[in-house]
């Protein structure tokens, strides 16, 4: 098991490594360099090179990168060049929101998701299956930023029972307020990701349901509702952790557009901020966060898969 | 092609789906003569949906409608580009990695797990960010985050096909690789090369609507649905129909792709064993 996780660990590194290559080399890609975003067009020669100078851009190359890289991988992510605070901070005040968010997010889709894949796995082909599929499909297709906009119409602007704008409020300081706040959000994510989990887990439950002990247990008397819930869901659920790892790796950098649309202080938001704004050490550090986060999670997720699973070989 | 004519008439979402997208095409196509989304009338800005005009008007008095036809022009050749751009250079690289293993595969496919490591409207607004906003830059950046999902599918289709046995029969009578590939891999893969390019299509319209949505994507005043997106959010209060009536849009238009897409899946599946392909796999949440 120990050698399983360290083999994954040894594999992750080259993806990392290329990646945070990339990241890094944002800086070098712009139009102008990175001197030119932050001085402006009518810079004199001084002030360029005050500023080269200050940001140790006229140093080798290969240099400037080990030298970022040692820097990141110590924890300083740099200096914002807008807010002058360091990145690693602003971005430690950003993850922990869009955590939480994604947290909601997952609950809801799991809520939602569980029971239309078990209802429409039980009957596949019937009216209800059909009608599931088609929540499904209507939960992806349906763009999270105008369901988004549609939730504030609704409950904002008509009933004005919830905020049009979401804060965050962490959980354990008032559940309250944090749940008036996030429920908007968490549901326009938790609808999309609940088609992808009634959509998966269905497919999952059908291959189940063919295998043989499901047919010895029927000949044996069982009550299909038993059936299902007591050994075709659990082990239906195996394959299902893995979708449930993605999304949720995927909500730490993807949830940018449902962000955007409550104005919600996650890390997406921050991510439009550096963009729009080309703070470039702030841009670097958090999709280099994000991605890490992101591969860690995977990584997790492969690891807790084989560990529930003990019929899967760790050499696999 | 005759299968799936013959198979479609069975899936009614896929028809009314392909009738939909039809007739967007066909406005997208004659808008011209049909409206004009530039004309300004501001003693009549942000109306409701009246008879003059159906969708209402937007901040500067424009007719919404027009620009929601116009905007169709704008979605649907960013798809096209996009999804062009994403097969020229997933094809191949698939075809490769499947078709010679060893060395190439891990080279090519980690350069794809690179470019999935990052969620694509990421890896979209970085590009962005990089190289400025432009419809050009756009049309890009969607179009290099659809190279995984062709790499992969192609891939997948070619090392199955590898070991069949008419390719096998090709290299033993001594025929290039190269045309191993394109006669003979090649052509029994298209399958679920064409579900993926549905699929595709749908996950490019929303990725380009996501990044106009969040002000990166074509600047304006070229009309684009999620501008119209982002414009008519900051008028909730005075107009509700300005953002509701776009995404509407929107919405039947990758609702319709979803449709023809798990039909194609569904009628080549039935014949030859193909995977799902769920709109799924590259969202933009």
């Amino acid at each position: 098991m120990i050698g399983f996780i360290l083999r994954r660990l040894a594999e992750l590194v080259p993806v990392v490594l290329i990646a945070s290559i990339g990241i890094w080399g944002i800086i070098y890609a712009v139009p102008g360099g990175p001197v030119g975003a932050l001085v402006g067009e009518n810079a004199t020669p001084e002030q360029i090179q005050a500023v080269t100078a200050e940001l140790g851009l006229d140093r080798p190359i290969l240099v400037q990168y080990v030298d970022w890289l040692r820097h990141a991988l110590g924890g300083d992510l740099g200096t914002s060049l807008q807010s002058r605070e360091p990145v690693a901070k602003l971005i430690g005040q950003c993850l922990p929101a869009t955590v939480q968010l994604g947290i909601a997010a997952i609950l809801i889709g799991l809520l939602l998701g569980l029971p239309v894949a078990v209802a429409s796995a039980m009957a596949p082909g019937s009216w209800l299956d059909r009608a599931l599929a088609g929540w499904s499909a209507l939960a992806l297709g349906v763009p999270t930023f105008w369901l988004g906009i549609l939730f504030i119409l609704f409950f904002a602007v008509q009933l004005q029972w919830l905020p049009s704008a979401s804060s965050y409020v962490p959980f354990w300081q008032s559940p309250g307020a944090m749940i008036a706040n996030v429920v908007l959000p968490a549901s326009t994510l938790g609808i999309y990701v609940s088609g992808i989990f009634a959509r998966f887990l269905r497919a999952s439950l059908l291959g189940e349901l063919r295998a043989d002990y499901v047919r010895t247990a029927r000949s044996k008397g069982l009550r299909e509702r038993d059936i299902v819930t007591r050994h075709v869901l659990r082990n239906a659920m195996l394959p299902f952790i893995t979708v449930v790892g993605l999304m949720m790796a995927s909500f730490i950098g993807g949830a940018l557009v449902t962000e955007a649309v409550f104005t919600y202080p996650g890390m997406g938001r921050l991510m439009i901020q550096a963009i729009a704004t080309r703070d470039y050490p702030l841009l670097q550090g958090s999709i280099l966060v994000v991605l890490v986060i992101y591969v860690v999670i995977n990584l997790a997720v492969d690891v807790l898969y084989v560990w529930v699973d003990p019929r899967l070989d760790y050499g696999a | 092609m005759k299968r799936i004519l013959n198979g479609l008439p069975r899936h009614k979402g896929a028809c009314l789906g392909i009738a939909f997208l039809g007739v967007l095409a066909l406005a997208a196509c004659f808008a011209g003569l049909l409206v004009d989304p530039l004309a300004q009338d501001l003693a009549s800005a942000l109306e409701g949906p009246s008879a003059e005009h159906w969708f209402g008007t937007d901040e500067l008095g424009r007719d919404i409608l027009a620009r929601v036809i116009y905007g169709a022009r704008t979605s649907l050749l960013t798809a096209a580009g996009a999804v062009a751009i994403a097969a020229a250079l997933g094809i191949p690289i698939g075809l490769i990695a499947g078709y010679f293993g060893g060395w190439r595969d891990t080279v090519l496919m980690r350069f794809v797990d690179v470019l999935l490591a990052l969620p694509g409207i990421l890896f979209a607004m970085a590009l962005i960010a990089v190289l400025g906003r432009s419809q050009a830059t756009a049309l890009v950046a969607v179009g290099l985050t659809g190279i995984p999902g062709f790499a992969r599918v192609t891939r997948a289709e070619t090392l199955a096909l590898r070991t069949r046995e008419f390719v096998l029969a090709v290299e033993a009578f001594g025929g290039s690789s190269t045309y191993s590939i394109f006669r003979t891999v090649l052509p029994n893969a298209w399958s679920p090369i064409l579900v993926q390019t549905v699929v595709l299509a749908a996950v490019a319209i929303l990725l380009e609507a996501a990044l106009a949505f969040l002000g990166v994507g074509i600047p304006p005043p070229t009309p684009s649905w999620g501008e119209m997106l982002r414009t008519g959010k900051t008028y909730l209060y005075d107009s509700p129909s300005y953002a509701v009536l776009p995404g509407l849009v929107l919405t039947l238009t990758i609702l319709s792709l979803d449709a023809i897409g798990r039909a194609l899946a569904s009628i080549l599946r039935e014949s030859e064993g193909l995977h799902d392909a769920p709109l799924a796999e590259a969202g933009a949440p």
